[in-house]
């Protein structure tokens, strides 16, 4: 989503008209790829690597003519047969709805409301940019951060404080997805558009465990970051494809990091010398999960430290120990799978049960 | 946790006394046990006399580690840069008032070294 901030600054930068096409909702289909986009310029010039995907882009880019002819934001469905649902990378047939708005630097609100989220999303902060996209408020943009704080509107106060309600307490696991809202005449759909800061991974302890998440974790997109106080561990040869790797006190150093929603930290050096500092840190922070390696009964152990220490019994309960799903395997790549696993599970809400089991139990 | 050690060294454990930094020491020095990695940062405020005026120390270390930095901060208040520097190991092992295994004899001396190598770099280098 970053180069969707880059794009947004060139934009502004070249002051043009270009139409912003945003696909909305798929149905019948997986993966979800909400959010995907790509921008037309005038002549079905197309800014950026970004697009849609497939024969899909060409539609767009048509339907994109007409939507920077009348200046009005309109959406379009497209039914999608098998091939052309592979062609964007969608699993089978279906039906996807793109969103066309037209964009002017000089006057439109989703530059603003933009520059507001990304500072948001800098500070460590999520946020969703919502769209209205049927009925005479189409087009509105209503900016909503996890701190509660909006900026702009959907054109009712009404459906503002509704979709307020109903999104703000899923802000920080990142699902972009549409809703509908009744009100009192009509039906309407929204866009939400969630934006996270980047996921990040901390790893504490510079063994060999560390080295197989860095190896997993970076496909998956986290930022790594390894910490360690022995310099003989933790060296970019063992972790090449770290994104930072820090020696020092690593207590001292994980309170210089930000830490959000999306950040990770898992302490795998089995060692309290890190673990007992670095949770009293972390345990009073907004890290979306909080991983320690270790058996059942040394989690307890370091619980009851803490415990008697004062944190409170809530903040305890985030700690994970022992760490990662249950996926049966034992070897350290098998372990660090599981940890991994666990940590996006966490990250998205999701259930921890195969999808084949969550099917059976819809019936 | 299990206490495995004397009441001193988990005092001092959970208690550490001079924990901390100094806003603008005259001796600072940091060392790691490189396979281990207990790290710890000793510092000083040194008096126009050549006294320890103020000791802190921080890290993150062992049990042992932990409650000998802390115990020898109390053990040098008011000494001359030369009392402390000749500071032998029996009097801090002496002070943890148990009986170190000989594979934590390192973790219990670290603090030691690591103040006496800070205070000799200081008395070839003064600031």
């Amino acid at each position: 989503m970053h180069e969707f901030f880059q794009q947004l600054e060139q934009l502004r930068s070249i002051n043009r008209r270009v139409a912003l096409a945003t696909l909305v909702n798929t149905v019948g289909t997986s993966p979800r790829k909400e959010g995907a986009k790509m921008w037309i310029g005038e002549g079905g010039e197309i800014f950026g690597a970004v697009t849609i995907g497939g024969c899909v882009d060409a539609h767009v880019i048509e339907q994109a003519e007409a939507t920077l002819a009348t200046q009005m934001p309109c959406l379009i469905e497209l039914p999608l047969g098998d091939e052309e649902a592979w062609e964007l990378g969608l699993s089978c047939a279906g039906t996807i709805e793109v969103f066309l708005e037209p964009l002017h630097a000089a006057r439109s609100q989703l530059f603003d409301l933009s520059t507001a989220l990304k500072s948001h999303l800098d500070s460590g902060g999520s946020g969703a940019l919502i769209t209205c996209l049927d009925g005479t408020m189409i087009g509105t943009k209503l900016l909503l951060l996890d701190n509660g704080h909006t900026l702009g509107s959907l054109g009712d106060v009404t459906l503002d404080q509704a979709v307020c309600t109903a999104v703000l307490p899923d802000l920080a696991q990142g699902l972009s997805r549409l809703l509908s809202f009744v009100l009192p005449h009509t039906t309407v759909r929204v866009f939400v558009e969630v934006h996270t800061p980047p996921a990040t991974l901390i790893i504490v302890g510079a063994g060999h465990m560390a080295m197989l998440l860095v190896q997993l974790a970076r496909p998956i997109g986290f930022n790594t970051i390894v910490v360690d106080s022995r310099p003989r561990f933790a060296t970019p040869e063992r972790f090449p494809a770290t994104d930072t790797l820090l020696v020092g006190i690593p207590s001292e150093i994980v309170k210089t990091l930000p830490l959000s929603s999306s950040t990770a930290v898992i302490l795998v050096a089995h060692d309290y010398k890190y673990d007992l500092p670095i949770l009293r840190h972390v345990l009073s922070s907004p890290v979306g999960y909080i991983g320690v390696l270790g058996s059942r009964r040394r989690g307890e152990g370091l619980r009851q430290f803490l415990r008697e220490e004062g944190v409170p019994e809530e903040a305890l309960r985030h700690i994970r120990t022992p760490i990662g799903l249950d996926l049966g395997g034992r070897s350290t790549p098998e372990i660090a799978l599981a940890i991994l696993a666990e940590v996006v599970a966490t990250r998205y809400g999701g259930s921890h049960l195969p999808l084949s089991q969550q099917r059976q139990d819809r019936g | 946790m299990t206490l495995q050690y004397s009441e001193i060294i988990f005092e001092h454990f959970r208690h550490p006394r001079n924990y901390g930094a100094l806003p603008a020491p005259e001796v600072a020095y940091e060392a790691v046990n490189a396979l281990c990695g207990d790290r710890i940062r000793m510092e000083l405020n040194i008096s126009a006399d050549q006294t320890i005026a103020a000791v802190r120390f921080r890290g993150d270390s062992c049990i042992i580690s932990r409650a000998a930095a802390s115990i020898l901060t109390e053990l040098i208040q008011g000494q001359t840069l030369q009392e402390v520097i000749t500071v032998p190991q029996a009097v801090l092992l002496t002070a943890l008032r148990t009986t170190i295994r000989p594979a934590r004899v390192k973790c219990a001396l670290l603090p030691l070294h690591i103040l006496q190598t800070g205070i000799a770099a200081y008395l070839r280098f003064p600031s």
